[in-house]
């Protein structure tokens, strides 16, 4: 299990966000979008991310969510790709360009980047599942010369419904050593691709589990069916990882919402390898 | 040994309450709980330190039902936090049982260990002293000594009362109790006094061994059974002096508002829902189980201490008899490849 | 009393061993005192044999059906007279089939509360006088009105004087001093809502407390929230409440819920006459304020 004593990273106030305003939005799917912020004075960003890590982002006068965020090399401003599904985030969608939000964090463990370090990585993401992997993929890629080959596998509803699509058809596939592939629920009139749920095309593609690690984020039903996949196709529960997200409210340990077990899942996880996650009560 | 004598005890509250909010057990018409002084009606109000204890616990002193965090004012795209609360004025828990004090003395551990400290507690804290009441007759739900409290000597008071009759024995344990006790410098008395005999806890309840064993227990068939006449209300938890949950909410009038924070209970059934309807917990039995491996187990295991305090208010509560008194001994006895 | 238990027992066993029945619902003695007596679930003719008809056997059970009405379980269960009109109001809003259920009616002869007895047994708070529970001194209908079969002998209402007597008292009350009056109580909730999850009549799969979006009613503990779910509680509750008055009994800082919900007896009686909630079933007939049609007023809104 991670470390239980966690050191404090943050404000002497924790349950307080920092103000900050948004610099840019962009669409991302018809249901997702990117909020790009700052500090109200332009100046650099409230607090650094780890990749895998999240932040509290608030309308103020509406609620908070957690969300991944995503991660760069100093961090000149905080991108947080937010999917539309209920209270906030419908609210959240609504805001322009300039609106003052909140946001607190970096919260959670975050992935293991440097248990990685040298082993083949298979990304392996569903929906808005991608938002958090895509931290990681990034930092694979920044750091290139650390990690084996790099397969991504990607798939959602529709086609409109793919997030970030120019990483996916345009930057990452020229990677050196990557492989990228991409799948959608049902065929499309304006779709050329695969077509299929991604633990099928997982094993159709079958990225081989010697030396290799997978990460796996999505909906629960997706993940469920992916961990089966994986452990048919050779995978060790210490080569998985995934990230959980569980209902959060404080984020920082205190308010009971994200406990699995004597886990909470906002400060000892979201990130575990299902190693870990076999050891806790079978809640996520 | 300093004493307080029982016919000071109003006079002595008075002067307490000079410098603090002091909180009491109290009879408050037809609730029972901690109130504070200063709220006493002669006549209508009844102190309640001879009782054994009172329905709801004290930690509504250091952790209210509901508090704010922070005031937001929202104008268009500006939006602003005007204000943070924090709580620093002293208060005072007087009269507190062993198990009550333990109470606080996890919450202490949830709230101030393991990385974040939560401000908001810390401040209550930090201005809060514990003046707890040792318990020579243990009543006959009381089950403390099996959950690590000493009833007589509870670790965590700032000062013990020990009732000696006419009057209680004043026992100081840190330096915040030596800070009220000065106040009280010409009240209390320089007396020798026999402290009472401790009476033998009625019911035997044995935790030894319960924590490790519930570990195999997830999916035990014992949970269908004793969650089933449980309807899932909030009660015990509200009323417990150790659960700790909250859920965080805004109130906004137009342009201004504020975030608070107020009790929680994964009892709820909203407490843990998810996106798109999902709920690991959305059964009654899965919520039954959290409740009992939160207090029994997955605290132990965090924090190296129960959350049950052995206070015996849940089982007088629960409007279906819930006992954790019967679980404890349900998991004792039962079998684990059942 | 021990009579009864024997001939609950009798017929549960009967129901069991005719293979009428997959469960039956009524009370057990669960811990070494006979207030240690609450709602219970025989699964078999074994279980049988925990069956009590005790002078604590108040919980009203008919609450008990709201789990078994997504399954597929035959049912018996013994009711009360309070408890009867609990399935009849489950019935009527279609929760649950009547040909599901074996009902034992018994006349009761009032209970004693099991939560005072264990406040005082536990030595918490101030003892409290031991008689007949105050929901049974305000009964008005101690024989079931829904049964397949009947235990015992027909009993008397114990209910006496002017039943809207403390509705009265209140609306004598001038407005500021009857809003002083709730204030003062409802601030004390802690909205625990034990009051809503033993009441039968609150039936709703979705309650509206627990939708988040919207949020109908804020979540502080503050007088203004606390009002907001009273006030909506009970306008939920008129034509639905049987006055069992288990909410008032199971709430731990002892609200006079049924206070409110009188008042709601008086008025919707007042308004729109007829039988009171749950007192008899028809099949198909709906309670006041349960139908819609386009052309009700709605200048309310
Ligand atoms: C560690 C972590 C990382 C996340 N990263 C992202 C991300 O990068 N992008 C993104 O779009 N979303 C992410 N989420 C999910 C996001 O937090 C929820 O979608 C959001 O809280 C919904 O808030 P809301 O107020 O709009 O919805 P609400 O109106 O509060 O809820 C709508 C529905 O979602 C449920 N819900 C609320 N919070 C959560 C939650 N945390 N998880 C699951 N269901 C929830 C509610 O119970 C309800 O059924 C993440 C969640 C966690 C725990
Ligand atoms: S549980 Fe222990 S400390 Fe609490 S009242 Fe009983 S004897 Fe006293
Ligand atoms: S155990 Fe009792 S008090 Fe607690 S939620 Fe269940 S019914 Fe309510
Ligand atoms: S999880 Fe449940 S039992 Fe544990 S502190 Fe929270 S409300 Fe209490
Ligand atoms: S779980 Fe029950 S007995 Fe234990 S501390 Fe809480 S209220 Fe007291
Ligand atoms: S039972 Fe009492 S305290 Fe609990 S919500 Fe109902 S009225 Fe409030
Ligand atoms: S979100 Fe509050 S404990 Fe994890």
């Amino acid at each position: 299990m991670p470390d239980k004593d966690h050191k404090c990273t943050c404000s002497e106030k924790p349950l307080v966000p920092n103000i900050v305003e948004v610099i840019d939005i962009i669409d991302r799917t018809p249901d997702v979008k990117s909020f790009f912020v700052k500090n109200p004075d332009g100046n650099g960003v409230p607090f650094q991310v780890a990749p895998g890590q999240c932040g509290m982002v608030s309308h103020l006068p509406i609620g908070e969510a957690m969300i991944s965020c995503t991660w760069q090399e100093n961090q000149e401003y905080l991108e947080f790709a937010i999917k539309r599904v209920g209270l906030l985030t419908d609210e959240l969608h609504q805001i322009e360009i300039g609106q003052k939000i909140g946001v607190r964090g970096p919260y959670g463990n975050g992935f293991p980047v440097n248990d990685c370090k040298g082993k083949d990585m298979v990304f392996i993401a569903g929906g808005i599942g991608l938002a958090p992997l895509r931290s990681f993929i990034k930092y694979c890629f920044k750091n290139r010369q650390d990690y084996g080959k790099i397969t991504i596998i990607y798939g959602s509803r529709s086609k409109a419904d793919l997030c970030f699509k120019e990483e996916l058809f345009e930057l990452w596939p020229q990677e050196p050593n990557t492989e990228v592939f991409v799948t959608i629920d049902n065929a499309e009139a304006e779709w050329d691709g695969h077509v299929g749920f991604v633990p099928s095309y997982l094993e159709e593609i079958n990225p081989a589990p010697a030396g290799a690690i997978a990460v796996v984020c999505g909906p629960p039903i997706m993940i469920k069916f992916v961990l089966q996949s994986l452990e048919k196709m050779g995978y060790n529960d210490d080569q998985v990882i995934t990230t959980l997200e569980m209902r959060m409210k404080c984020g920082i340990g205190k308010c009971g919402r994200c406990n699995i077990g004597s886990e909470f899942i906002c400060l000892d996880g979201p990130v575990y390898y299902l190693k870990q996650l076999r050891d806790l009560p079978p809640e996520w | 040994m300093k004493v307080l004598s029982k016919d000071k005890l109003s006079t002595a509250l008075n002067k307490l309450s000079d410098s603090a909010e002091v909180f009491v057990p109290m009879q408050k018409g037809k609730q029972s709980g901690y109130f504070t002084w200063k709220s006493f009606e002669e006549g209508q109000d009844e102190l309640m330190l001879e009782a054994l204890n009172v329905y709801q616990s004290p930690k509504n002193a250091v952790f209210p039902q509901t508090e704010r965090i922070y005031g937001i004012a929202s104008q268009g795209v500006e939006v602003n936090i005007d204000k943070t609360y924090e709580d620093t004025s002293a208060n005072i828990i007087f009269g507190a049982r062993g198990c009550d004090v333990k109470g606080i003395m996890a919450m202490d551990l949830a709230f101030l260990t393991k990385g974040y400290e939560d401000s908001l507690y810390k401040a209550r804290r930090s201005a809060n002293t514990i003046i707890a009441n040792a318990c020579y007759e243990p009543g006959p739900n009381c089950f403390c000594n099996a959950m690590e409290v000493n009833c007589v000597e509870p670790a965590g008071a700032d000062v013990i009362l020990h009732d000696v009759g006419d009057g209680y024995g004043w026992e100081v344990k840190s330096d915040k109790g030596e800070a009220v006790t000065a106040l009280l410098a010409d009240i209390l008395e320089e007396k020798e006094v026999k402290l009472p005999a401790i009476k033998p806890f009625i019911q035997n309840v044995d935790y030894s061994g319960v924590a490790e064993k519930l570990k195999d227990m997830f999916d035990h068939p014992l949970w269908d059974k004793l969650a089933e006449p449980c309807v899932n209300c909030g009660m015990c938890t509200y009323v417990c002096p150790s659960c700790y949950c909250f859920d965080i909410q805004v109130k906004m009038w137009g342009e201004q508002g504020y975030r608070f924070r107020t009790w929680d209970s994964c009892m709820f059934e909203e407490y843990s829902r998810e996106a798109g309807g999902g709920n690991p917990r959305g059964a009654s039995k899965e919520r039954f189980r959290q409740r009992f491996l939160h207090k029994l187990q997955f605290f132990k295991e965090r924090y190296g201490t129960p959350l049950c305090t052995g206070c015996g208010r849940c089982m007088i509560v629960c409007p279906t008899d819930i006992n954790i008194v019967r679980i404890i001994d349900a998991v004792k006895e039962a079998e684990i490849n059942a | 009393m021990k009579e009864i238990t024997k001939k609950i027992q009798e017929i549960a066993a009967r129901l069991f061993a005719e293979d009428k029945i997959d469960i039956f619902l009524a009370w057990a003695q669960q811990g070494e005192h006979e207030f240690h007596t609450n709602s219970y679930v025989a699964r078999s003719a074994e279980d049988v044999k925990n069956i009590v008809f005790n002078e604590y056997s108040i919980y009203n059970v008919s609450n008990s059906l709201l789990k078994f009405r997504d399954s597929q379980e035959r049912i018996g269960i013994a009711v009360k007279g309070c408890d009867s009109r609990g399935i009849v109001r489950l019935l009527e809003d279609l929760q649950i089939k009547r040909d599901r259920l074996y009902i034992v009616g018994i006349p009761c002869p009032g209970l004693k509360d099991p939560l005072a007895a264990a406040r005082n047994y536990g030595g918490f708070s101030r003892k409290e006088e031991e008689g007949l529970a105050w929901k049974c001194l305000d009964c008005i209908q101690p024989n079931p009105v829904i049964y397949d079969e009947l235990v015992g002998t027909e009993q008397t209402p114990r209910q006496q004087g002017d039943r809207f007597a403390k509705v009265k008292e209140l609306e004598q009350m001038s407005a500021d001093e009857r809003y002083k009056f709730w204030e003062d109580t409802i601030s004390s909730c802690i909205r625990c809502y034990a009051c809503r999850q033993v009441c039968v009549a609150c039936d709703c799969r979705t309650c509206i407390f627990d939708e988040m979006k919207p949020q109908w009613v804020g979540r502080e503990n503050s007088t203004s929230d606390n009002m907001m779910y009273h006030l909506v509680k009970h306008a939920h509750m008129a034509g639905r409440c049987i006055e069992c008055g288990e909410c008032e009994r199971v709430c731990p800082v002892n609200i006079p819920l049924m206070l409110l919900n009188k008042k709601l007896i008086q008025d919707v009686g007042l308004l729109y006459g007829g039988p009171e909630a749950g007192m008899q079933y028809v099949e198909g007939s709906k309670p006041p304020l349960s139908v819609y049609r386009e052309n009700d007023p709605d200048d309310f809104l």
